[in-house]
């Protein structure tokens, strides 16, 4: 490792990725703070960006971005009792009343601590446990690799929606777009139905752009969003917090980070899991749990540390396995392997200068969302109150600019298109887009190793149990669907007994 | 202009009560189950003049869309005979409300969307396009601020002259 770590540096230190850093810890931060955008969406967005930029400074961005955004969600949670990001309601629940008590800056300037140190903490648990888990995937065959892409996407077809069914048609929607083009083994052409342009497959930032963006557009019928004011005057206090308020939130932000990073590595779970466990563990820990709910200062450290622990630990599966912890990271997947890095070992020997530069870089990420927390946050609540009269129109040109730019031709911005009315239908069939996603990222890595695997075995089906890893895996499937299961169960239970009281 | 504007707007208003009064119930599960178990069944027949193989191939092209879409088609099976046996034994199955007001506003945006997007394709210019949509959308959410439009109207102009001249998109 340690050798990796000076070309890694020098790598890492250039105006350019500073520069995208900031920009993306910028855009990030203000996408995350305003209700209605999520980071997923900004992610979704910015990617054709990145595809003229080499690994490193396209990487810096999208982190700067997916690690901003755990921040900004917390800005008008505390300002307007309005989560910017699903992760940051536990925030809210203490961060908007600390505010009424006269202390917003405060409230903001803890979670921006507890924010750093979550990332930071996660950061570099990336850094020592990605290569000792790549050392444990480079044992994995083809048949074992399919196995962990099973994996992957049933338990986030399970988690996505409200059932584990209806997540495992999404999936196998997504699958079967990822066939669309060239076979990856013997270069015939699959399902391009006379469209030459289709020989090419279709571009994943294309198909994201329709299924999570467009989308949105089109469903801004269904919720008008109200012109938000925040009152930035608010940000006026001392913003003091006193040395017994640093000695209450420790424990919590250590407990908390540790929480986030677990929670992280699981794929499907993500930030909104983690903030609210630490923040029900660290209610339950406290000397003082009568304060939350009421403007505990343990309450938003611990919410806000968990949600950005995550953001280092969902690339452990996605750098090793090629497992996406979450929706976001899936997307970075793509931007990794455009520039030919594809997750394993190799990518921390081979290519372990690049690396080490994007690992190291997610300290630094860390570091400027600190500064700009610290220094721009008035600046970010006050982008929030943009109306969606000006915001829906800029969201849709950079839509379309977006998908132009990715093979600079209109058939790409006709596919988006096509994509976003196929999300507005399977919205209407309360199938989740999160799934699809996760097809279509891990399509061809599922396809080719499922069909490796049988060459290798003459067709024997027997080859995906055979192997010890192989078994684990699917030990592991059937034990996460037992559990997905039962717990859809038991909601399905409180709601009824809502219903029925 | 203002008072044909006023009353474009009250029509639209009255046919928005009369449609917001209009909605449809559709069984979400089945009609789930039903579409996808009959579009893995059109993707079975079509396999095989979409999916070129040879029979040299060991595992061919086909291998994995097949098994896609027999999972998708056990899906939606077990998806209709959990709603098929909800009727039989009279439980509420699950239902999803569509309103008509909200499905039109749907489709004036997409028409919106199409729109620009034909503009920008027939003049190959792609700041028509965005000035188009930037227009489409004021009007669509009833906007009168003058600094509205001439705000949105130079954003458009911007992130078209950004990825025109700073990270060269040919448009």
């Amino acid at each position: 490792m340690l050798q990796y770590i000076a070309p890694a540096t020098g790598l890492l230190f250039t105006l350019e990725n500073i520069l995208w850093i900031n920009i993306g810890v910028f855009v990030g931060a203000v996408f995350a703070a305003i209700p209605g955008l999520s980071v997923i969406l900004c992610v979704i967005l910015f990617l054709p960006v990145t595809y003229t930029m080499t690994a490193i400074p396209g990487m810096m961005f999208l982190l700067g971005i997916y690690c901003a955004g755990g921040y900004g969600g917390s800005v008008s949670a505390i300002l307007i009792n309005t989560p910017g990001t699903p992760h940051a309601a536990a925030t809210m629940l203490d961060g908007h009343p600390l505010s009424q008590q006269g202390r917003t800056k405060a409230a903001l300037k803890i979670a921006l601590y507890a924010s750093t140190f979550g990332g930071i903490f996660s950061a570099l648990m990336l850094l020592f446990l990605g290569p000792q888990v790549a050392k444990v995937a480079a044992q994995l065959g083809t048949a074992e690799y399919f196995m962990v892409c099973v994996f992957g996407l049933t338990i986030i077809a399970g988690v996505s929606g409200k059932s584990i069914i209806r997540g495992l048609v999404s999936a196998c929607l997504g699958l079967l777009i990822s066939c669309v083009g060239t076979d990856p083994m013997t270069s015939y052409d699959r399902f391009t139905f006379g469209i030459p342009r289709l020989y090419l497959g279709l571009d994943l930032a294309v198909c994201l752009i329709g299924l999570f963006a467009l989308v949105e557009i089109l469903a801004k019928v269904e919720k008008k969003r109200g012109d938000l004011h925040m009152d930035t005057r608010k940000i006026k206090d001392d913003g003091k917090i006193t040395r017994q308020e640093y000695k209450r939130m420790a424990r919590p932000v250590l407990m908390s980070s540790i929480i986030g990073v677990l929670v992280g590595i699981i794929p499907g779970t993500g930030a909104s899991e983690a903030s609210w466990f630490s923040y029900n563990t660290a209610k339950n820990l406290s000397k003082h749990p009568e304060e939350f709910g009421h403007g505990s200062v343990e309450g938003i450290a611990a919410a806000e540390s968990a949600n950005n622990a995550v953001t280092g630990a969902t690339l452990i599966p996605l750098l090793t396995l090629g497992i996406p912890g979450d929706g976001t990271v899936a997307i970075m997947l793509s931007a990794l392997m455009i520039n030919g890095l594809n997750p394993g070992l190799s990518l921390f020997t081979t290519d372990g200068d690049i690396m080490y530069a994007i690992m190291l870089g997610l300290i630094l990420v860390n570091l400027f969302m600190f500064l700009q927390g610290k220094f721009l946050t008035s600046l970010f609540a006050k982008v929030v109150s943009i109306p969606q009269e000006i915001l829906t129109p800029i969201i849709v040109i950079f839509c379309f600019a977006g998908a132009y730019s990715v093979n600079e031709n209109y058939f790409d911005v006709a596919v988006a298109l096509v994509f976003g009315v196929l999300a507005w239908v399977l919205r209407k069939l309360d199938l989740p887009p999160v799934p699809i996603l996760l097809g279509l990222v891990l399509g061809r890595m599922t396809e080719t190793n499922f069909r490796r695997a049988l060459l290798i075995s003459n067709g024997d089906p027997s080859i995906f149990v055979q192997s010890i890893y192989c078994k684990i895996f699917l030990a592991l499937i059937i034990v996460a669907v037992a559990a997905i299961i039962r717990g859809k169960l038991k909601e399905q239970k409180a709601a009824k007994a809502a219903a029925s009281q | 202009m203002k008072q044909w504007v006023d009353r474009l707007y009250a029509r639209m208003d009255a046919l928005g009560e009369r449609l917001g009064e209009k909605q449809l119930r559709i069984p979400v599960d089945l009609t789930a189950g039903i579409v996808f178990f009959l579009f893995a069944v059109v993707i079975l027949l079509v396999m095989p003049n979409q999916v070129v193989v040879s029979d040299k191939d060991a595992v061919d092209g086909r291998a994995f869309p097949t098994l896609l879409m027999v999972v998708m088609m056990l899906c939606c099976a077990m998806l209709v005979g959990k709603e098929l046996y909800k009727l039989a034994t009279k439980r509420p199955m699950n239902w999803k409300d569509i309103h008509l007001q909200t499905e039109l506003k749907a489709l004036v945006i997409l028409a919106i969307l199409v729109v620009s997007y034909l503009l920008a394709r027939v003049t190959d210019l792609f700041v028509v396009g965005a000035l188009v949509c930037s227009l489409g959308f004021l009007v669509y959410f009833r906007c009168r601020k003058p600094s509205y439009y001439a705000i949105t109207l130079t954003l458009a102009v911007a992130i078209w002259a950004a990825f025109r001249f700073v990270l060269n998109v040919d448009f």
